[in-house]
């Protein structure tokens, strides 16, 4: 079956289209050529005045796993709130005995289209990011031994293909083989097996060793730290990993969380680790909460301009923002030294922190970010700082850690924050000034242009990930296509998108979710010496409660083959 | 000027939202509009009338007739009287601030949560969570009586803040567990976990035998002077608590939950 999208203004960087007006083709859910006036077309949407990009990506975002279910468990109000939402319209009698009152995370009311979802369920998480024209999303932290867990909320996930990153580096194997002075090779097989058995697309490094230094009462953990009992830096322990993902020539970089989280002189943290990535390719994540110096009379500082001036200076960097917006929202992370540092802050007071199998950690802290406050304001702006200081879109990723700085339902708000400077300005004004004044964020006047976003968000994430039939328009592409339209507001524009195509099943028509197929998980296959299978299942037979087949993750799909589910990357 | 009162006309076949069935949202209102009153009933909204004769005219006064499909009973009234003849749902009483609520046969789940005020009387058995917080919250009953002439479930007065519960009958487990303050008195036996992780407060307990946590430290016996105090308090309320035999007694003092540094007591009657 082919289909024509005409008359659109296309955006897709990876072949120099900047809103020309083209028309597009997608046959068996692929891009495809102008077939000729000849062919016979059997479907033709008219988009004239339309804009029309690839899906989005999202390169980090926490949907799935064992944090994301510890904060639904935490936080049940919010279903309870939203349930008193959806049966207490205004004009009708309350219901449900639950006025909504606490707080929310931040929610639109009730999607039209396909009947309504449970806030923040899997479900919800589909339709919502298709909502906004996003068709493939990454959950950044999944503990290999939350692995089945995780792919089993991502299957649940309709619509939008998924991806997890696996965390190593806290785990007692990985450090065991370090302080027994394993060889390189070594731990490149583990890393490997790793990376199949949880079925994942690429490494995620946290805090190296932070989790297990918790452990020892470590509440501090910087690069050069060691990790008590184990003898091994964290230097040493990221440098190892990085080595290993490079060598194996996995397409995603180590994708680390530095140590140091949002505490106060830690730019200097995050530029140490750009030095000790040595040239090579790593992504460093959620950058903003490593944007603070601590200058000024709170000595809390912006040091986005340090840190951007760095990332200038190291090509091989990669960084996504994490930006913070305003409002209800909880944390959930597998740094559980930042988490429990934090925990004193929770709003609503109630946290968790945990610790799984030796494998590493995590935590959940609810919290609100106020606009009056001044530490608050001032990751704002510090987030803001980082996108419109960076020279090279292609290297700087639009995220906002959700729900970590904000639910990804706000990213609407931040693409209007980037590109119209005179709705950043009429924000500004209602926000701590004395926060604003140690930033250079009043005086950026810089506005990011649809091809700015289209790069972002498509076709530099896609790149990032090694995901090469995707985040572009070019034959042969999945027919993964958003197209919005126009409007003054950017926010508006981008909250509902016209239509959304997956893999060329329409899926979303003006902002309501009409279809929902159900999306594939993503994978890397490397190869590995398959002696290390038996290294590993001998320590787990020794010191695990669980057996490594029930470790190891297969048979999610729900309903549908294995094979179907997952896709390998290499084979594709 | 007779009670207002609500009849079922054929059991429930769904569970039914009675929160709009209060004095404080009937008052005022006219014989046409309380018929139409339109209830959240399973998934659909449904008037008053169709479900409920309706007959009386005081509205201060109100009588609904029981089922255990019934939730929300009396959620927020602040004044007045609500009966419910037979059994009540969940949530009975949920948020309640003042008034008398009473169910003349059992209640269900979370029954006077998070109470604010009012006195709550259940005659038959209360299931688990009475007098507690709402899932995920973190005060649960902050004032008033609830009094229990049956048996109470599991988990009574978890995170209880203030006021007290008075049972009758027999305690699940973990009573008061989580509790901040407040008092609870069981004239008969309690389950396991009595008291886990509580704060401070008190739990009475006049059955036997006990098994009291190892968290909890023995001070031994004591005739304790505010003890008739606190029971004479409870006179009014026609309960077994006020009689004399149970205000004369030596009682066997347990501190705790340590492992919460908690100041909380439970005083065992001897």
């Amino acid at each position: 079956m082919l289909t024509k999208l005409a008359g659109a203004s296309v955006y897709d960087p990876v072949q120099g289209w900047a809103g020309e007006i083209r028309d597009l083709y997608f046959r068996d859910g692929r891009v495809a050529a102008d077939p000729g006036p000849d062919a016979a077309i059997d479907e033709v949407h008219d988009l004239s005045g339309h804009i029309l990009m690839a899906g989005a990506i999202d390169i980090h975002s926490h949907i799935a796993g064992g944090n994301v279910n510890t904060a639904r468990v935490l936080l049940p109000e919010q279903h309870r709130n939203s349930m008193a939402r959806w049966l207490n319209p205004p004009g009708l009698t309350p219901s449900m005995g639950f006025a909504p009152s606490g707080p929310a995370l931040r929610s639109p009311l009730a999607p039209a289209g396909l009947g309504r979802t449970a806030e923040w369920s899997s479900a919800d998480i589909g339709h919502r990011y298709a909502r906004m024209g996003y068709t493939t999303v990454v959950e950044p932290a999944v503990l290999p031994a939350n692995a089945l867990d995780a792919h089993l909320q991502m299957a649940d996930i309709p619509i939008v293909d998924t991806a997890g990153l696996a965390i190593l580096g806290s785990d007692d194997f990985l450090l065991g083989l370090l302080r027994g002075k394993a060889g390189q090779a070594q731990v490149n097989d583990y890393v490997a097996w790793t990376l199949r058995a949880t079925r994942c697309l690429g490494l995620k490094v946290i805090n190296a060793g932070g989790a297990a230094a918790f452990k020892w009462n470590v509440r501090q953990f910087d690069l050069d730290d060691v990790v008590p009992y184990y003898g091994v830096s964290s230097r040493q322990i990221l440098q190892t990993l990085q080595r290993a993902v490079c060598e194996l020539g996995i397409p995603h970089p180590v994708h680390v969380h530095c140590n140091n989280l949002g505490v106060p002189g830690n730019v200097e943290t995050a530029v140490a680790t750009m030095e000790a990535a040595q040239g090579l390719p790593m992504h460093l994540a959620h950058v903003q909460f490593y944007g603070y110096g601590k200058e000024g009379a709170k000595g809390f500082s912006s040091g986005a301009a340090r840190l951007m001036e760095a990332f200038h200076r190291h090509p091989n960097i990669t960084m996504d923002v994490g930006q913070v917006l305003f409002g209800q929202t909880v944390t959930v992370s597998g740094d559980v030294i930042a988490q429990y540092d934090r925990h004193g802050d929770a709003s609503p007071g109630k946290w968790a922190v945990w610790e799984a199998e030796c494998d590493g950690a995590g935590g959940v802290v609810p919290y609100r970010y106020r606009e009056r406050s001044f530490v608050n304001t001032l990751q704002w702006a510090v987030g803001l700082e980082i996108f419109l200081l960076a020279e090279d879109p292609w290297r700087l990723f639009f995220t906002t850690d959700h729900p970590n700085g904000a639910p990804f339902t706000a990213y609407p708000e931040l693409i209007r924050l980037l590109m119209d400077a005179d709705y950043r300005a009429s924000v500004m004004a209602r926000l701590d000034q004395e926060a604003l004044a140690l930033t250079l964020l009043p005086h950026l006047r810089r506005e990011f242009s649809l091809h700015d976003i289209a790069v972002m968000t498509r076709a530099a994430a896609a790149r990032l990930l090694g995901l090469e039939d995707r985040g572009h328009l070019c034959p042969g592409a999945i027919a993964d296509v958003a197209v919005y339209r126009p409007q003054a507001d950017r926010r508006a524009m981008f909250a509902d998108a016209a239509w959304v195509w997956k893999g060329g099943r329409l899926v979303v028509r003006e902002g309501a979710v009409v279809d929902r197929p159900a999306g594939s998980a993503l994978t890397i296959e490397p190869c590995y010496d398959r002696r290390i299978e038996r290294d590993v299942k001998a320590y787990f037979d020794r010191f695990y409660s669980l057996s490594l087949d029930h470790f190891t993750v297969g048979g999610v799909a729900f309903e549908r083959e294995d094979a179907e589910r997952f896709r390998s990357i290499r084979a594709a | 000027m007779t009670a207002l009162s609500f009849t079922l006309k054929s059991p429930l076949r769904q569970r039914l939202d009675a929160s709009p069935l209060v004095p404080d949202r009937l008052l005022g209102k006219s014989p046409k509009e309380i018929a139409t009153l339109d209830l959240q009933y399973g998934n659909r909204r449904i008037a008053a009338a169709d479900l409920f004769d309706i007959a009386g005219d005081d509205a201060e006064s109100v009588r609904i007739s029981g089922s255990p499909k019934l939730d929300f009973a009396g959620r927020g009234m602040t004044r007045g009287s609500l009966i419910i003849d037979g059994d009540a749902g969940a949530y009975v009483g949920m948020h309640m601030k003042g008034g008398r609520l009473c169910v003349s046969g059992s209640a269900g789940l979370y029954a006077a949560c998070e109470l604010k005020g009012g006195i709550v009387e259940i005659c038959g058995n209360a299931g688990d969570l009475l007098g507690s917080a709402l899932p995920g919250n973190k005060k649960g009953m902050s004032e008033g009586v609830v009094i229990v002439r049956g048996d109470a479930g599991d988990r009574v007065g978890d995170h209880m803040r203030r006021g007290s519960i008075l049972i009758e009958g027999n305690a699940g487990m973990y009573l008061g567990a989580r509790m901040t303050a407040g008092t609870i008195a069981v004239r008969g036996r309690i389950g396991a976990c009595a008291g886990y992780a509580m704060k401070r407060g008190t739990l009475l307990v006049y059955g036997s035998p006990v098994s009291i946590g190892a968290t909890f430290n023995d001070c031994g016996l004591h005739t304790l002077g505010f003890l008739p105090l606190l029971l004479k308090g409870y006179q009014g309320l026609n309960t077994c608590f006020s009689e004399t035999r149970a205000c004369r007694s030596r009682v066997r003092r347990l501190v705790g939950d340590l492992s919460v540094q908690g100041k909380g007591e439970i005083l065992l009657v001897a």
